[in-house]
């Protein structure tokens, strides 16, 4: 075994491994406010580099197409809090949990038709070239994505602690009830969660999308690692979606390398299943759910 | 300035309310009283919106607020401080504060400033509360808590505010320590309906009270009416 290998593939694998650790986040900021997640998050990914794609063929710029992308994003996601959500949550359902499933069915389909089923590159202006850093080679795009995780989350941590409207933020989190009674009202709240959480799906569409192309399924594969990693992580601690991310982003790129590419997928399975058979009650246990 | 009418209000299927009334004059402090389980709790909740009436009038300095979203009444100028106190735990004395004020302040900048002098005012009325201003609330001990609950109400300059037990499970001393303080800000003109076990002790600050039982009023008066009244003094006062 070669240490500069194993060094290389598990850098390399840890910088996707944010994508899963920003969509993790994505769930996070929804569970904390109202208890729910959109199911369909990966088909928010999935049309919002879609509709990203489309600004840069419409020929707006790069870095103008990222704004416009995340947008978007909110939007999407401002459109499940009312479709899917809401009712629900105001009659203390837990139909939100198929209506997300269903919305996102729709949002596939709709994505078929407007776009086509096929994979397509997403241009981007930063070099593939590889890099050196601290011993092993990089690309400017794979640190690109670290770059952009680290910054939305950044922005959104700073967002809850610096300003009042973050700390209210943090308030319904903790009580929802105690909190409306300081006149926040909750349900622009949770709006306000299902808004960055859509910003932040949109973001990992548009770090992703020029590394994998895009295509109507890019993000089935994406969202089950994410999934793993917030069951294990948690849905309390962002730091802690980062950390298990990154593992689980080297553990895949050395597996695929020393056992074959098909292997690639196994990580994350087995720690999916490890965590659901150590914490039978998954997501949404809430005692079950470790903070990191 | 707050004035209850004929207030109906369950949960579910189950009503508990079944036709409240009460009054709160400006600068008064009005006690309600009464055993567990009589509804006073709900009685709040009903006012404050936590629990939407399914009958009755709620009017708050003029206007009927019956049916708002809570954070609607809130904003109009009504504090409730609840029952088990309810801070937000994970976050810093301060930043409980602060959201105290949350309808009168800017969202993103500036708002610690603009909230200087009522934080001021609560850290002098609970002198405590400064020296835990950065420590998460959930770690305040039971008494500091009830102090945070109030200094909270206190920062919407509210109103009304409406005190659900704050007495609750605290040690004698600390309970003698709130009842001070809630003397200290009705002499600084709050208007305060105030829900306590400790009968004696409320009637004692209160300018008026309501004795509620099964989800109405059954007996009202001035604390010295209250302090002669047979069934009162047997039931509350023994
Ligand atoms: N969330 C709830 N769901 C169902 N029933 C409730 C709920 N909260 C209170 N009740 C019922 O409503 C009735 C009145 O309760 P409430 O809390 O208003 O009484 P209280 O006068 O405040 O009592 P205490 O002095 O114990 O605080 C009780 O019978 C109680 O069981
Ligand atoms: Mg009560």
């Amino acid at each position: 075994m070669n240490v500069q290998i194993i060094g290389q593939m598990a850098v390399s694998g840890a910088l996707m491994g944010l994508v899963y650790a920003l969509i993790a986040y994505g769930f996070q900021l929804t569970y904390a406010t109202s208890k729910s997640i959109n199911f369909g998050q990966g088909e928010l990914v999935m049309v919002s580099a879609f509709f990203s794609l489309t600004l840069t063929n419409l020929g707006l710029p790069y870095w103008a197409m990222i704004p416009g992308g995340l947008l978007f994003g909110a939007l999407m996601g401002l459109i499940v809090e009312r479709a899917a959500v809401r009712l629900a949550l105001e009659q203390k359902s837990e139909g939100w949990i198929l209506l997300t499933i269903i919305l996102g069915l729709f949002f596939f389909s709709s994505a078929e038709n407007i776009w086509g089923r096929d994979d397509r590159p997403f241009p981007t202006p930063i070099s593939a070239d590889p890099i050196h850093v601290l011993g092993v080679d990089v690309t400017r795009l794979e640190l690109s994505v670290a770059v952009g995780v680290i910054a939305i989350m950044g922005a959104i941590e700073l967002f809850k602690r610096r300003t009042l409207l973050g700390k209210a933020f943090e308030a319904v989190s903790a009580d929802r009830d105690a909190a409306e009674l300081m006149g926040i009202s909750a349900t622009r709240t949770v709006m306000l969660s299902y808004a960055l959480s859509g910003a932040v799906a949109a973001l990992a569409g548009i770090l992703v999308s020029p590394i994998t192309t895009v295509g109507p399924t890019m993000a089935s594969a994406l969202i089950l690692k994410a999934f793993s990693v917030a069951v294990v992580a948690g849905l309390d601690s962002g730091f802690g979606v980062v950390l298990i991310g990154m593992c689980l982003g080297a553990l895949e790129s050395l597996a695929s390398f020393y056992l074959g590419s098909g292997w690639r997928e196994a990580p994350g399975l087995v720690l999916l299943i490890l965590a659901l058979a150590l914490r039978p009650n998954g997501v949404f246990g809430k005692a079950t759910i470790r903070k990191v | 300035m707050l004035h209850v009418e004929n207030l109906h209000a369950g949960y579910g299927a189950s009503e508990v309310l079944s036709g409240a009334s009460l009054e709160v004059k400006q600068g008064t402090l009005v006690a309600l009283i009464g055993a567990n389980g009589a509804g006073k709790t709900t009685t709040m909740r009903a006012i404050s919106g936590g629990l939407k009436p399914s009958r009755g009038r709620v009017v708050l300095a003029g206007q009927e607020v019956q049916g708002l979203d809570a954070s609607r009444i809130a904003r109009l100028g009504l504090a409730h401080a609840p029952e088990g106190r309810k801070v937000f735990g994970p976050l810093s004395v301060e930043d409980n504060l602060l959201l105290g004020a949350y309808g009168r302040l800017p969202r993103f900048f500036g708002f610690r400033t603009k909230a200087q002098t009522d934080l001021e005012r609560v850290y002098d009325l609970f002198p405590r509360l400064r020296d835990r201003a950065k420590q998460a609330s959930g770690t305040l001990s039971g008494g500091e808590q009830q102090m945070l609950a109030i200094g909270r109400a206190l920062m919407a300059r509210p109103k009304v505010m409406l005190l659900d037990e704050p007495s609750m499970g605290l040690a004698p001393v600390i309970v003698q320590e709130v009842f001070r303080t809630i003397r200290r800000l009705k002499e600084e003109g709050l208007t305060l309906l105030l829900v306590e076990q400790f009968a004696k002790s409320a009637l004692e600050v209160a300018d008026y009270a309501y004795v509620m039982e099964r989800g109405r009023i059954a007996v009202e008066g001035t604390p010295a009416e209250l302090s002669r009244n047979e069934r009162v003094i047997a039931a509350y006062l023994g």
